[in-house]
């Protein structure tokens, strides 16, 4: 996607380590107050939030008195806590059905504002405009009115006589209404997908059609394949993302994942067990069974990603 | 050359250091020094309304004690009780707070609180005037945590308005369950609103009637009644919705928030609300219809003189003797209690109570303290403070109920899940 960084010339390379290490030292101190804040606040916290994970910390009781529990909340996570599979259940079926359909709607968007008419610029800016709302309480609150049993969604529907569900207040139908919220934030991957598409050289459909091929053979030996490293982007960014949607889920549910449990995202889970429940060791051990499932899932598509993603200047690997 | 490159790294230095200095400057502070000079932090939930009224008390003390001065924070119900389990664990929580009865064993359990017993031993620490049962609400395993500001109960709330227009009749004070099902299911054919929001997965409503049947919703450390218990109380409700008496589901779980504005019976969606006597005047902002509050249905001997929340002190607190002494003037000083009112409960002290009960002129004010008036010597015993776990056995309760409801799970079914869940929250093997 982003051009490849330029060689170092060759005698750069067999400077001796000494005169780059001072010539690195600059870098390294305007780097400092980043590096810095990232100890202090990234590094410090997580490497402590390792150790809460092996406790039965409870935030109220002095972290000195924490007893050290080994494997117990790890334990428990696995074999004796069915509300813990339960958000997991939520939260794949959310990431597996969202994203796809998020990304769908971004790339066709793109293609469809890809071509040169006139105030394309004023759509380009609509569809981007919910996603610099998305992650807004507000908007959680507006759906909420929207999708209740009385709501502008309802009233719509009503015109052409169907008589709609109580959708977020309905075990049912909440999950796909916060699918729906999320997906409708497609345009920070629309963005990216419609400045891939401009770098698509025009020659090669100007061949094509010379060829004979028609638009959807296009689409699918050009198009797709030209784009394939930011589809990868893309995918790998809002998979994660989906992974770990709370906002939306905390405002819509009132902070409790309800109705029965329907929305209880493992983010959520994770919040009630830490804050409400004050359970701090076993919110901790979540949280790291979580960053390992998202850093596995994200090997798995880097792996895949071999198959299908193509770059155009990989020197023919 | 030399020189740009020495002002350049000069440049850098202070660059960084900046930044720096500002964060240790950050952390500083907030330690008081010498000439007596004595800030207090005091924390506490609530709307607008109450900040104006403790601000207003404090400023009293202030006036009366020169040396005394006070940080104050408040903030809405939501989230409060995260901010305050993130300053404890900081270290740094506020000398006092405001807390309630979910909390409280959750805190004094981890002392996190003061004792206040010897402080009431000595008098520094006046219960004198608060009625028994009230101050010991406060106890939690044999150490006073919290001293109550504000009596409350349970209370039924309906809307006058939509009655009178129906010329339908208002319920009473110890109608019976199942009466109360048929007077709203006569509401709901009548009116086609609601006869009742249904209470099944509301704590309180499911603790008045498991006391009615001679139990309590804890026994010592455990769980005071059983699954069959649960299921006939999942039954009673089920009936009522069969007989129209509630609304749907969907409706039902709207309201089953605590969430005050969102109450069924100000949202106009149900006729009654299964709330808390002192919301009265709450509501009523969120309402233009006249309300009306009776106790829960059954013997009203099951409801008792809760505390619908308590200041407490932090043990750790710098200034302890001060921060009582502050607590002690706001529960107990006359002039605080008529600034403060009726609007954290009916106040403690009942020498207060009485003058700020002749005085007041909000009706929905008058209706919950007329409400309490008529309880109080109806009023058993009070149960002890909830265990540690107890926001847990709430919430599993309200999942429960709503699987009942959505008719995803038999009574029994639910029953059991929720006894098990309830047990495991509160570490009972």
């Amino acid at each position: 996607m982003s051009p490849a960084p330029p060689r170092r010339p060759a005698t750069h390379r067999q400077a001796p380590g000494l005169a780059r290490r001072r010539e690195n030292l600059p870098g390294y101190l305007f780097l400092s107050p980043w590096l810095l804040g990232l100890a202090v606040i990234t590094a410090i916290p997580m490497l402590l939030s390792l150790y809460l994970s092996f406790t039965n910390y409870d935030v109220l009781t002095p972290l000195s008195e924490a007893e050290w529990v080994g494997w117990d909340n790890y334990r428990r996570m696995f074999t004796d806590d069915p509300s813990y599979w339960h958000s997991v259940r939520v939260t794949v079926t959310f990431a597996l059905v969202a994203v796809p359909l998020k990304l769908a709607a971004a790339l066709g968007v793109a293609l469809l504002l890809n071509k040169v008419f006139r105030g394309v610029g004023l759509f380009r800016g609509l569809f981007y405009l919910p996603s610099l709302l998305g992650g807004s309480v507000a908007l959680a609150i507006v759906w909420v009115s929207m999708f209740n049993r009385d709501g502008a969604f309802n009233s719509l529907l009503s015109i052409v006589g169907i008589e709609g569900a109580p959708w977020v207040n309905d075990p049912k139908w909440a999950l796909e209404t916060l699918m729906l919220l999320a997906i409708w934030q497609f345009g920070a991957p629309m963005i990216i997908f419609l400045a891939g598409l401009k770098q698509v050289p025009t020659e090669l459909y100007e061949a094509a059609s010379v060829d004979g091929a028609g638009a959807w053979r296009q689409f699918v030996h050009i198009t797709l394949p030209m784009l394939s490293p930011v589809i990868f982007f893309n995918l790998v960014l809002e998979t994660i993302n989906g992974f770990q949607g709370f906002t939306s889920a905390f405002v819509i549910s009132n902070g409790e994942g309800g109705p029965v449990d329907s929305t209880l995202m493992y983010t959520l889970n994770l919040y009630i067990n830490g804050f409400v429940r004050l359970d701090m060791g076993y919110a901790s051990a979540m949280a790291w069974v979580f960053l390992l499932a998202i850093g596995l899932i994200t090997v798995v598509l880097f792996r895949t990603g071999r198959f299908w993603v193509h770059y155009s200047d990989s020197e023919g690997r | 050359m030399l020189r740009t490159q020495l002002r350049r790294r000069r440049l850098l230095a202070a660059a960084l250091t900046v930044p720096l200095l500002m964060g240790a400057a950050a952390c500083g502070g907030d330690d008081d020094s010498g000439d007596g000079q004595v800030e207090l932090s005091i924390f506490w939930w609530g709307a607008e309304n109450r900040a104006q009224l403790t601000e207003k008390a404090l400023d009293l003390y202030h006036q009366k004690h020169p040396d005394v001065t006070f940080k104050k924070t408040w903030q809405a119900n939501q989230g409060y009780f995260d901010k305050l389990a993130t300053l404890t664990a900081g270290g740094n929580p506020p000398d006092i707070f405001q807390i309630d009865d979910n909390y409280i064993a959750e805190y004094a359990t981890r002392n996190v609180t003061l004792d206040l017993t010897p402080y009431q031993q000595s008098g520094k620490v006046d219960t004198s005037k608060f009625p028994e049962g009230l101050w010991k609400y406060g106890v939690v395993d044999g150490k006073l945590a919290g001293l109550s500001f504000g009596e409350n109960t349970q209370g039924l709330v309906y809307n006058k308005t939509l009655l009178a227009k129906h010329k339908l009749p208002e319920p009473t004070i110890g109608m019976s369950w199942d009466d109360l099902i048929s007077w709203a299911a006569n509401v709901s054919k009548v009116t086609k609103v609601p006869g009742t929001q249904d209470p099944s997965a509301t704590y309180q409503a499911f603790w008045v009637w498991i006391r009615q049947q001679g139990k309590d919703l804890y026994n010592g450390k455990e769980l005071g009644f059983t699954e069959q218990d649960v299921t006939a109380w999942f039954d009673l409700w089920k009936k009522a919705r069969e007989q129209g008496a509630t609304p749907t589901p969907d409706v039902i779980h709207e309201g089953n928030v605590t969430d005050i504005s969102k109450q069924l019976v100000v949202t106009g969606k149900a006729a009654t609300s299964w709330v808390w006597a002192n919301q009265m005047p709450e509501l009523k902002k969120n309402t233009e219809d006249e309300l009306g509050v009776v106790s829960y249905p059954g013997d009203p001997s099951a409801q008792w003189a809760r505390a619908s929340m308590y200041f407490s002190v932090f043990r750790g607190s710098k200034h302890k003797e001060a921060a009582v002494d502050v607590v002690n003037f706001l529960a107990n000083d006359p002039e605080a209690g008529k600034i403060l009112g009726t609007d954290r409960g009916l106040p403690s002290n009942l020498d207060i109570r009485k003058e700020v009960a002749a005085t007041t002129t909000d009706p929905a004010m008058k209706a919950s303290i007329a409400v309490e008036d008529q309880l109080v010597p109806k009023f058993g015993p009070a149960p002890a403070v909830p265990l540690p776990g107890h926001s847990k056995v709430k919430t599993e309760l309200v999942k429960a109920a709503e699987e009942v409801q959505y008719g995803r799970q038999t009574p029994a079914a639910a029953a059991a899940a929720y006894v098990a869940a309830a047990k495991a929250a509160i570490g009972q093997g």
